[in-house]
């Protein structure tokens, strides 16, 4: 279903993030020879230029929510220093179907690295932790490799002169849990404790990380800064379609000829994606559906083909982009079976400390499973669809939400396959 | 069209009686081999496109199973009920029922899922014997010497070594268990030299030992507690975790209603026997009907290592006349006793006691050089001289050859009083899937005995070697996969298949024919018709 194995995924067509010449490891050399470290050095000259120009850009959260990353940025950069403030890039990547930061972390260590520091010069940033999934060994081997070179080559003392004061730079696996990567949980393992979400407020950028502000942006977020501050945010702004802005890595797999990772501009179609890029179906066979951004998203059909896959276009069709994973599911695939599965992950996800989600995932994956097992009954599925409006909104974070959304999704699009398989 | 000397003529020129002169001296086996051996035919080969042995050689028709659409899809298995068991074992031959009652012996909770009824398997139609290193003259090496001259050496030293080493401690089991064997008049183990032996090492139970064997083993898996047996049931589909790369359970049908049934496992055993009824080459089979090759398909489709895919043995004495009983076998046991082969001539033409694709090669030279006995238009065969080894022997046909003497008496056929037609019959699969010692194949939670697995025979078997190699491996196999206990499978897909799907769709393969076949497409329409 979703290549959850280590081996370093498959990368398609390729402009900014991914082109083959940035793909060059921890090398410092041959990053720098790429253009690396341009963005730096505009960025030590002037550090309040780096916040307009990513404002220009319209750059987008691409770790899910599509939240515009300079409106969080500006929170930051309002609060003082209490004494520290906080950047963590958040790599936790662990939800099915997504495997993009992986990549980016593993085969552009530097640009991720430059990312963060021109980003914490724009706000005033001087601890800057590298979140990342543990399992993930090639990426953590790279960006420690990274990390060193930075310390060592003196770049980094040249961002702290123009800081003001040191900064830091910490590489730090996560926890393995999938709910690490919600980003008041994130803070918590900082912290050292378990990867606990917290409530909201207060927000992050007000009091995250030991009481102090911070900035919580994830990896494809931080690699497109230094693109935009070294080429401008007009050129960044013409990269995507219609209205959306630069471009996504997009995490293909499923049921299609090549999957892999395809960094195409924002708002390609699906179709392109699929057909183009992506090999078209196994067998030739019809598309069935279209888990977006992971499992905690809507499902999109074939009558979403041609819409434009930005935040904004997919948000206006009660969908969402999320990730940019796209799981593609071909006639023949079973969609209880899939959702079933999901809940489990959900359900095994859960936290636990919001009684909703803990016993709501449960609830839900349990009944889907007598479902998909040929044990369930009506009164299952009525169950099932009553828990769909009951739970929404009931946790501190949204894996409640989202488990709620898939399964909401699926008994929209694909009715009778779950009334098929009854008892 | 067949040329040959007419049924009739050559039974005329026929006599029990002469002196024949030995056969010419077999100068070059390979030539001979290379010329008529069915293996060797053009256009028999074709080179697989896709999967674990991509680039490999393997006979036509299964490649095009080999390479072909699964039976089922994702969405066939919504509402499929599941069942959760330690060991599922696919097979009710010999083999399966040895890992069945090995591993439920260790304590496992084991399903036996068999695609016809428990023992309808080629198990029951070993006649021969049982090859075992019991006789004061012999020894383990002996035997590890035989089986792999007779498989050309291609066979897997280690494998062959286990087989040896296991026959006196196997054939100490099955006593137990309660098979019959024939004794000698003090009551010693009977053994008798057959082809590709050095010395006498086959212990038999008259001409069905196969039979004899399966009896008892049938009686103890039923008889055994944790062992739960799943009849009409056969497997379409093994099921793999989320990156398709670890064997986690099957998915059955049911002949019956027709209904899938998902099976999860810490570990699965094929034991699905060969492939006979694919009648490879046009050739008639002596496997019964549900040999077709099933295990060879999902193993290789879930990314199991296969080998000597292009290697099939043709047993030599295949009945060909009277048609109805077509590619039957009268078992080597009747030569190594001491019958002779002879042509349409009369004449002698190979030692009898030579490897099984020898043999079978020069009686099929004899047939296409004219030398054979024509029946029509398209069957030639040979002379197995049987009335000349009840001349020589008085009464051992009736004492030894039981089911021999009692089939072709229904037929209306005396072997005392006249020569049975024979001619080669496809009858075993010497490849199959690449196994270590302990029978696990290339894809971890995946084990494969007996017919299904590969490596032990190299290019040709040895008679006995089978029924041996059953109950060695089938036990071995048993203990290992109750050893290697994980935490059993979170996720159950099908995502191999997918795997599979792709490779084919990029090698531009066709997506038409659709694998396991089941059943043959002569039986009841075939398992699509239902």
């Amino acid at each position: 279903m979703e290549p959850l194995s280590m081996e370093t995924p498959r990368v398609g067509a390729s402009q900014v993030l991914l082109h083959p010449d940035r793909r060059v490891g921890a090398d410092m050399a041959r990053w720098r020879s790429s253009g690396g470290g341009v963005a730096l050095a505009r960025a030590t000259q002037n550090p309040a230029a780096v916040l307009a120009e990513v404002k220009q850009a319209d750059l987008r959260g691409l770790g899910g929510s599509g939240f515009p990353a300079w409106r969080k940025w500006e929170f930051v950069a309002a609060e003082a220093p209490k004494p520290d403030k906080y950047l963590i890039v958040n790599g936790n990547e662990d939800e099915p179907g997504t495997f993009k930061d992986r990549v980016l972390l593993e085969e552009t260590p530097h640009q991720v690295i430059e990312g963060a520091v021109v980003t914490a010069l724009a706000i005033g940033v001087n601890r800057v932790v590298f979140y990342t999934n543990p399992d993930l060994t090639r990426s953590l081997a790279a960006m420690k490799a990274a990390i060193e070179q930075w310390q060592a080559s003196g770049l980094l003392e040249q961002a702290s002169t123009a800081l003001g004061r040191p900064m830091e730079l910490q590489l730090l696996p996560g926890s393995g849990h999938y709910i690490g990567g919600e980003e008041t949980a994130s803070m918590e393992w900082v912290e050292g404790r378990f990867p606990f979400p917290r409530g909201k407020p207060p927000y992050p950028a007000q009091a995250g990380v030991h009481g102090c502000p911070t900035l919580i942006n994830n990896v494809e977020t931080i690699a497109n800064v230094p693109h935009i501050v070294a080429q401008g945010a007009a050129w960044f702004r013409a990269l995507g379609i219609g209205v959306g802005t630069g471009t996504k890595l997009y995490s293909l797999s499923g049921d299609v000829l090549h999957p892999g990772v395809y960094e195409l501009p924002m708002g390609t179609p699906l179709r392109e994606l699929i057909y183009t890029h992506g090999g078209g179906l196994l067998s030739g066979k019809p598309l069935k559906a279209v888990f977006t951004g992971g499992p905690s998203c809507a499902l999109l059909t074939p009558v979403d083909l041609d819409v434009a896959m930005d935040f904004d276009s997919l948000r206006a069709r009660g969908a969402n982009l999320g990730t940019g994973a796209m799981i593609v599911i071909s006639e023949g695939t079973g969609i209880v079976k899939r959702v079933a599965e999901y809940e489990r992950f959900f359900a095994h996800s859960s936290c636990g400390q919001c009684n909703s989600c803990k016993i709501g995932t449960a609830n839900m994956s349990r009944l889907l499973d007598r479902i998909d097992t040929g044990c369930g009954t009506t009164a299952d599925l009525t169950t099932l669809k009553n828990l769909c409006t009951m739970l929404p909104g009931t946790g501190r974070c949204h894996l409640i939400n989202g488990a709620v959304q898939l399964l909401d999704s699926a008994f929209h699009h694909f009715p009778d396959e779950f009334k098929q398989a009854l008892r | 069209m067949s040329n040959g000397i007419p049924l009739a003529e050559a039974l005329a020129r026929y006599r029990a009686d002469t002196d024949l002169a030995p056969p010419p001296a077999l100068t070059d086996i390979d030539a001979l081999l290379h010329a008529y051996h069915p293996d060797h035919l053009r256009d028999s080969v074709t080179k697989l496109a896709v999967g674990a042995n991509a680039g490999d050689n393997c006979q036509r028709e299964l490649a095009e199973l080999l390479q072909a659409e699964a039976f089922i899809d994702e969405a066939d298995l919504a509402g499929a009920p599941v069942t959760d068991i330690d060991v599922l074992v696919i097979g009710g031959g010999g083999a399966g029922c040895a890992a069945a009652l090995a591993a439920a012996e260790n304590g496992a909770r084991v399903l036996l899922a068999t695609k016809l009824r428990l023992g309808d398997s080629n198990t029951v139609m070993a006649e021969g014997g049982i090859q075992a290193a019991i006789e004061p003259d012999d020894s383990i090496q002996r035997h590890i010497q035989d089986t792999l001259r007779g498989g050309h050496h291609l066979g897997d030293p280690a494998l062959v070594a286990a087989l040896a080493g296991d026959g006196p401690e196997v054939l100490h089991w099955l006593i137990n268990q309660g098979m019959q064997l024939d004794q000698t008049p003090s009551g010693d183990l009977h053994t008798r030299r057959a082809g590709g032996m050095s010395t006498p090492r086959l212990v038999h139970c008259r001409d069905y030992t196969g039979l004899e064997m399966m009896r008892v083993l049938r009686e103890a898996v039923i008889q055994h507690r944790s062992i739960e047996v799943w009849e009409q049931s056969p497997a379409v589909e093994l099921l793999s975790n989320e990156v398709g790369q670890k064997c986690v359970g099957a998915v059955l049908t049911s002949l019956l209603d027709g209904q899938l049934r998902i099976v999860r496992t810490r570990s699965v055993i094929l034991a699905t026997g060969g492939l006979g009824r694919l009648h490879l080459n046009g050739f008639p089979t002596s496997n019964h009907l549900g040999a077709t090759g099933d295990g060879l398909v999902l193993a290789y489709r879930i990314g199991a290592r296969l080998c000597e895919l292009d290697s099939f043995q043709y047993h030599p004495t295949g009945l060909l006349h009277p048609s109805h009983l077509a590619g039957k076998l009268v078992t080597e046991g009747v030569r190594a006793a001491g019958a002779l082969l002879v042509n349409g001539l009369g004449q002698r033409f190979i030692d009898e006691l030579q490897p099984r694709d020898v043999v079978c090669a020069a009686i099929l030279r004899e047939c296409s050089e004219g030398r054979g006995v024509r029946v029509d238009d398209q069957h030639s065969g040979v002379w197995l001289d049987t009335p000349r080894l009840e001349r020589t022997q008085p009464g051992i046909l009736e004492q030894q050859f039981t089911s021999l003497m009692t089939r072709t008496h229904v037929a209306g056929i005396d072997p005392r009083r006249e020569p049975l037609l024979v001619h080669p019959t496809l009858h075993y699969q010497n490849g199959g899937a690449v196994i270590g010692v302990n029978g696990a194949t290339t894809v971890p939670g995946l084990y494969a005995v007996g017919e299904v697995a590969g490596g032990i025979h190299g290019r040709n078997r040895l008679m006995g070697n089978a029924l041996l190699e059953i109950i060695s491996f089938g036990r071995r196999a048993g203990v290992a996969a109750t050893v290697d206990r994980d935490r059993g499978p979170k996720k159950v897909t099908l995502e191999h298949v997918n795997h599979m799907r792709r490779a084919m769709t990029l090698a531009g393969l066709p997506m038409t024919q659709r694998a396991p076949q089941v059943l043959p497409a002569y039986a009841a329409g075939g398992i699509w018709n239902r």
